[in-house]
């Protein structure tokens, strides 16, 4: 395999390892430091706070509340998320529902629209609305496409074969799904929830205009009073234990197995349930899941829109916002897409124990919230690196932290599309290791890094907490401009902004359903 | 393909990063402010400044303790060359690090005395009352309580709303702690914890009372106006007590702006403070939404307000609220 | 006694007939193998016996109770019917003997006895009972699924190609160790496959399928060699046909003149033979041909012998002869020629 290009221009032997595979690492690993310096900043944190201070801004009655509203939250929004989710995606994949497909659109649509926009419309119809009942509400109707879009693709994957064969050793149907199908589908369900609670526990927008308190909101009302002060940084270490009380739930419940279809069977088209006369029935389901998660932003903000009439849209600032949140969007997607290129490619091409944990390094450091993330680089960059305070710089590299998984996804799954063999036979027409791998691999996995710039993009389009804290002056993106509107309950003047975070984001939305679909198998 | 669009995201970057990072601030004639007061307010005064000046203004926009605090810890590197709040305790925590350089005496002799630091070091550029914003469905003048201490007693359980994470209800706190002294104020704090509501954001408070969700809301005086001069949707249930006789809940909060002594602007600094303090900013005051009073001399307020001399508010030292004394005592008491 | 009745059973997908009028006895006991090209229904009709799908038309009865009448069903899980599919379908989720206990009813002990006495049944150590089903070999699989099957005591086995995933080696053991489970319970099997030689091995009664009908249903002897036509012939095995003219149970052909099984025919005829009824030698008795074209191919030779008036046939012969294209060889015939009527 060595080339004969490479004995005769190298002085010293090499050994098998490609070059550039070492220069790959040793980028992986940087990335994956900046990744993990929130936590880190929190440990740290913690450690200078002392131990006294910490126990006496840690144990105390307002943490207990925030604590009890967290707890609260996620064990009522998980399960109804899942049930929801469940029954729209059996009946979208797997039943004769009339205008199935346009319902799994539906169900995918509310991520188009951010969390605390739908919190917006709600108070727009229901102004009184607050609390528990009010964040369970909201947070359902926002998040559970979440859990909606790897059910439903890990429904087509299912081996339709299994199910047969569990009726034919004498299980009822509804056996059959609780025994064979359920389980199946443990993997999805998990991830789904897990993607859930972390969002729950990093909210902020959604929290704060229904005045329900949580460790995130409790943080950022510390950040507006003392900027970053040590009871900002005990409540951020309580909710980093809490992503991680989470993260352990998750991998104690997924296990350690994935469930690969055995044998090299054709899978069958699946069987189609019909639903008879209980489809019109059934059909309440997602007319009703529609009608909340879309049907109320869509009024609300179309209430607000007719009431401002044209004097809300002041061309010049919302196109200014606009333009600076594309701008922010695509730099943020791109150097997040360009930080998981190393990570991507080693994990395809050199599954090493080493590439699989700096895989785990990013996911862990992503699950951070985003609160956390800002007050992090806000205390390092302005008391040890001024240069980057306050600069586009350090708002990118806090997208890169955040949303770095959502590219990695997509990179992952198309440069495993690239056969090797390419590389190789590139390399054995004279190409160098790196000129190789670019022509090649780089090259057939671009739709797979677009796709990873978009659903980055669509992150930071949505993105308010860390986009606050960090943003450089002058700038105001579609969240920050519409979070400010709001705050003063100028729901009018908010609405033009909330009509373009929604009508930006739909396309990527899109692209997100596009893709589970796609990379269901992963 | 890539490669290019690479260099197309360098490319923008880098003229986004021109068009908005604090190297853009180096132009001549441009000033950044850090402004804690409503986001409205001083875009209106930029944009007349600018008109009249040709001074450029970047406006970063944040809470009155959050940029105070990021202030003081940006320390000599401060980008800000202007410093803007609603309340005096941020503009005290900048002035005790030292950081504001001297006011221009032109412009503290626009504005009179009790409204502007004892040194020199910041003015007053706007004030506002605290005010007891009810439903009028609910509560006359006989029920309504005859001071803001009174707020801490049993019979009002459940009943009243506040915004304790906000600077203004943190300032009233800290005219509290001046007047009143730290038991009283620590008692009535937990009183609070116990009888009120935490509501994110004055205007929500108001908008919760005339949804009737509460009795009342301890809130400053200029979101009603506000609101009445617009839809009234949010207030038209709601009236406002004022509770004078030098409670503590007639407490005046001065609004204040200060040049950082970091500044590399100061002069174009300086003229913006003038500018604020003087005929053109009050005039925004008086003939805007703000709703806020005016506080240069000979300057009135706008006609839809009580004048600011009839408020008997307490007397108050604007420049030694002392607000991380405050935000401890609230932490305490579970309000943050 | 009949087991299952299949009357005039019609499926259709789309404007598809995957079953045009299938009509089988499986006798109780018996062994009965549909063999037939992909795509000729065979799984189908296997779906619809085992209840997975419903026919549009036709019954099938099952020991005398009706299954499915194109308008009534009774469902998979009613049937009683066991069935191992091509990849054996074992549950990933679950072990191997979560997944032999997955149709049991009995307690926890009860299904651990049962399943070690499966187990040894169908040859597998019980040690594999703890393991997962990604951890098995595919005959592994294969016996776990059969075993699975066997829990439920059917009274009916299905077998959906379950030997074709395997390699030539083990597919021909496995087969054999599924023929004597299923024999020693007295459990009536039907297997669908695409491969003649493993359904003639297999059964006792063959059903040839084409294109959503039986084109012949017989013993494994009968339909090789008294196949109805000469597209079964050439499914069933290699098969040589020739033109000939029959009289009084004899046949002129380019081989000369051959005993037929048809003593009643007259007439001009195709004729039937297997290759294994053919001796072609380069010295001694018979018809005269050429050698037009050989390979070789280890101990046979792939050749095709040209006959006098332009024919000529393809067929292995022993590579111990050492022939060349243009050699004159002898061809001897045994046995009799079969008749297409």
């Amino acid at each position: 395999m060595t080339s004969t290009t490479e004995t005769m221009f190298s002085t010293a032997p090499r050994r098998r390892s490609p070059a550039g595979s070492s220069w790959t690492l040793t980028i992986a690993v940087v990335v994956a430091l900046l990744a993990l310096l929130p936590l880190g900043f929190v440990l740290w944190a913690t450690a200078a706070t002392g131990w006294d201070t910490a126990i006496q801004l840690i144990f105390r009655g307002r943490v207990g509340e925030l604590l009890t509203n967290t707890v609260l939250l996620i064990l009522f929004t998980v399960p109804i998320c899942t049930a929801l989710a469940l029954a729209l995606a059996w009946l979208t994949e797997r039943t004769d529902l009339p205008g199935a497909r346009f319902w799994s659109w539906m169900a995918v649509a509310p991520l188009a629209v951010p969390a605390f926009v739908h919190s917006y419309a709600w108070v727009g119809m229901w102004p009184a609305i607050n609390g528990l009942g009010a964040g369970v509400a909201i947070s359902v109707v926002a998040y559970f496409p979440f859990l909606y879009l790897p059910i439903s693709a890990a429904f087509r994957l299912l081996d339709p074969a299994l199910e047969d064969q569990a009726a034919s050793l004498g299980l009822a149907p509804f056996a059959v799904f609780r025994r064979v199908v359920l389980p199946q589908l443990r993997l999805a369900l998990c991830g789904g929830a897990l993607l859930i609670g972390l969002h729950l526990l990093a909210e902020y927008g959604l929290f704060a205009m229904i005045r329900f308190d949580t460790f995130t909101t409790a943080i950022i009302d510390q950040f507006q009073s003392t900027y970053n002060g040590v009871a900002a940084y005990m409540l951020a270490l309580v909710l980093v234990l809490c992503c991680f009380v989470l993260l352990g739930i998750e991998a104690g419940l997924r296990g350690r197995r994935r469930y690969a279809r055995l044998g090299p069977g054709v899978a069958r088209h699946v069987k189609i349930a019909k639903l008879g006369a209980w489809k019109y029935l059934l059909l309440l389901l997602p007319i009703a899941t529609a009608a909340f998660s879309l049907g109320i932003p869509a009024l609300t903000i179309a209430r607000w829109l007719i009431a401002g009439g044209w004097s809300i849209w002041n061309v010049s600032e919302v196109g200014l916002a606009l333009w600076q949140t594309l701008v922010i969007c695509l730099i943020g997607g791109l150097a997040t897409t360009a930080a998981a290129v190393p990570i991507a490619w080693l994990s395809i091409r050199r599954p090493t124990r080493a590439s699989r944990f700096l895989e785990g390094c990013y996911y862990l450091a992503s699950s951070m919230p985003g609160v956390v993330v800002a007050l992090a680089l806000v205390t390092v960059t302005v008391r040890a690196i001024l240069p980057l305070y306050q600069t586009v710089a350090t708002i990118v590299l806090a997208y890169v932290v955040m949303f770095l998984p959502r590219a990695l996804v997509s990179l992952r799954a198309s440069i495993a599309q690239v056969p090797v063999e390419l590389e190789h036979t590139a390399a054995s027409l004279g190409r160098s290791p790196g000129n190789a791998l670019w022509s090649t691999t780089v090259r057939l996995a671009a739709p797979g890094a677009a796709a990873g710039v978009a659903l980055s993009s669509l992150g930071i389009m949505n993105e308010l907490t860390a986009t606050q804290m960090l943003a450089p002056n002058g700038t105001r993106t579609l969240a920050m401009a519409f979070w400010a509107l709001t705050s003063e309950i100028d729901y009018a003047g908010a609405a033009p902004y909330a009509v373009l975070m929604v009508v930006f984001s739909m396309p990527l939305t899109w692209l997100l359903h596009h893709q589970s679909k796609k990379i269901a198998g992963r | 393909m890539k490669t290019s669009s690479l260099l197309a995201g360098v490319a923008l970057a880098i003229s986004f990063i021109a068009a908005s990072s604090p190297a853009s601030a180096q132009v001549k004639d441009s000033i950044t402010i850090y402004n804690a007061q409503h986001e409205g307010l001083t875009k209106e005064w930029a944009q007349a400044f600018t008109e009249e000046t040709g001074i450029a203004v970047t406006i970063r926009n944040g809470s009155d303790l959050e940029i105070g605090n990021q202030i003081v810890q940006e320390g000599a590197n401060s980008p800000a060359d202007v410093f803007l709040t609603e309340n005096s305790p941020a503009m005290a925590l900048v002035d005790g690090k030292g950081l504001f350089a001297p006011v221009d005496q032109a412009t503290l002799d626009q504005v009179p005395d009790g409204f502007k630091a004892g040194n020199g070091h910041w003015v007053g550029v706007a004030a506002r009352s605290t005010v007891f914003a009810y439903d009028k469905r609910k509560l006359n003048e006989g029920t309504l309580p005859k001071s803001m201490l009174d707020l801490a007693k049993p019979e009002w359980k459940g009943r009243w709303t506040a915004s304790p994470s906000g600077a203004d209800f943190q300032a009233i706190v800290g005219a509290l702690l001046q007047l009143k002294g730290e038991e009283a104020t620590a008692a009535w704090l937990k009183a609070m914890k116990e009888n009120s509501t935490s509501i994110r954001g004055n205007s929500t408070a108001m908008k919760a009372v005339n949804a009737g969700q509460f009795e009342g809301a301890l809130i400053y005086h200029y979101y009603w106006a506000g609101d009445q001069a617009k839809t009234g949707e949010n207030s038209n249930n709601v009236l406002l007590h004022y509770f004078k006789n030098q409670d503590p809940g007639a407490f005046v909060s001065i609004s204040g702006g200060g040049v950082l002594a970091s500044s590399k602007h100061k002069e174009q600094a300086q003229a913006f403070l003038k500018w604020v303090t003087g005929k053109g900013g009050q005039k925004v005051l008086r003939d805007g939404t703000s709703f806020e009073y005016a506080v240069g001399k000979g300057e009135a307020s706008n006609k839809a307000l009580i004048p600011l001399a009839d408020l008997q508010a307490p007397k108050v030292e604007p420049s030694t609220l002392n607000n991380a004394k405050v935000t401890d005592m609230m932490t305490a008491a579970g309000l943050l | 006694m009949t087991l299952l009745q299949l009357t005039s059973l019609r499926k259709n997908y789309g404007s598809v007939a995957a079953l045009d009028g299938v009509t089988l006895s499986v006798p109780a006991g018996s062994r009965t193998a549909i063999v037939g090209p992909s795509g000729c229904g065979k799984t189908t009709l296997l779906r619809l016996v085992a209840g997975f799908d419903q026919p549009d038309n036709g019954t099938i009865t099952f020991d005398g109770q009706v299954l499915a009448d194109g308008s009534s069903h009774v469902p998979a899980h009613k049937r009683g019917i066991g069935i191992v599919a091509q990849d054996g379908c074992l549950f990933p989720h679950l072990t191997v003997l979560q997944n032999i206990g997955f149709g049991m009813t009995e307690d926890r002990a009860a299904k651990e006895a049962s399943a070690a006495e499966l187990m040894s049944m169908v040859g597998l150590d019980r040690a594999m009972l703890a393991r997962k089903p990604d951890q098995l070999s595919g005959g592994q699989q294969q016996r776990v699924a059969l075993a699975r099957a066997l829990a439920r005591k059917p009274r009916l086995m299905l077998l959906d190609e379950p030997f074709s995933a395997l390699d030539t080696g083990l597919r021909a053991a496995t087969r054999k160790a599924v023929t004597d489970v299923l024999s020693a319970a007295g459990i009536t099997t039907l297997l669908v496959t695409h491969d003649q030689g493993e359904a003639l091995a297999f059964a006792d009664q063959v059903a040839v399928m084409r294109a959503g009908k039986f084109a012949q249903v017989g013993s494994p002897r009968d339909v090789y060699s008294r196949p109805v036509d000469p597209a079964t012939a050439a499914f069933l095995g290699e098969a040589i046909v020739l033109p000939a003219e029959i009289a009084d149970g004899r046949a002129q052909s380019p081989l000369g003149l051959l005993q037929v099984d048809d003593l009643g025919y007259r007439g001009r005829a195709d004729i039937l033979l297997r290759p294994e009824q053919i001796s072609v030698v380069a010295e001694g008795e018979g018809t005269a041909g050429t050698i037009s074209e050989i390979n070789f191919c280890g101990p046979t030779s792939d050749a095709r012998i040209a006959l006098g008036e332009g024919f000529s046939f393809r067929l292995d012969i022993p590579s111990r002869e050492m022939l060349l294209p243009g050699d004159a060889v002898k061809i001897g015939v045994s046995g009799k020629a079969h008749v297409f009527r």
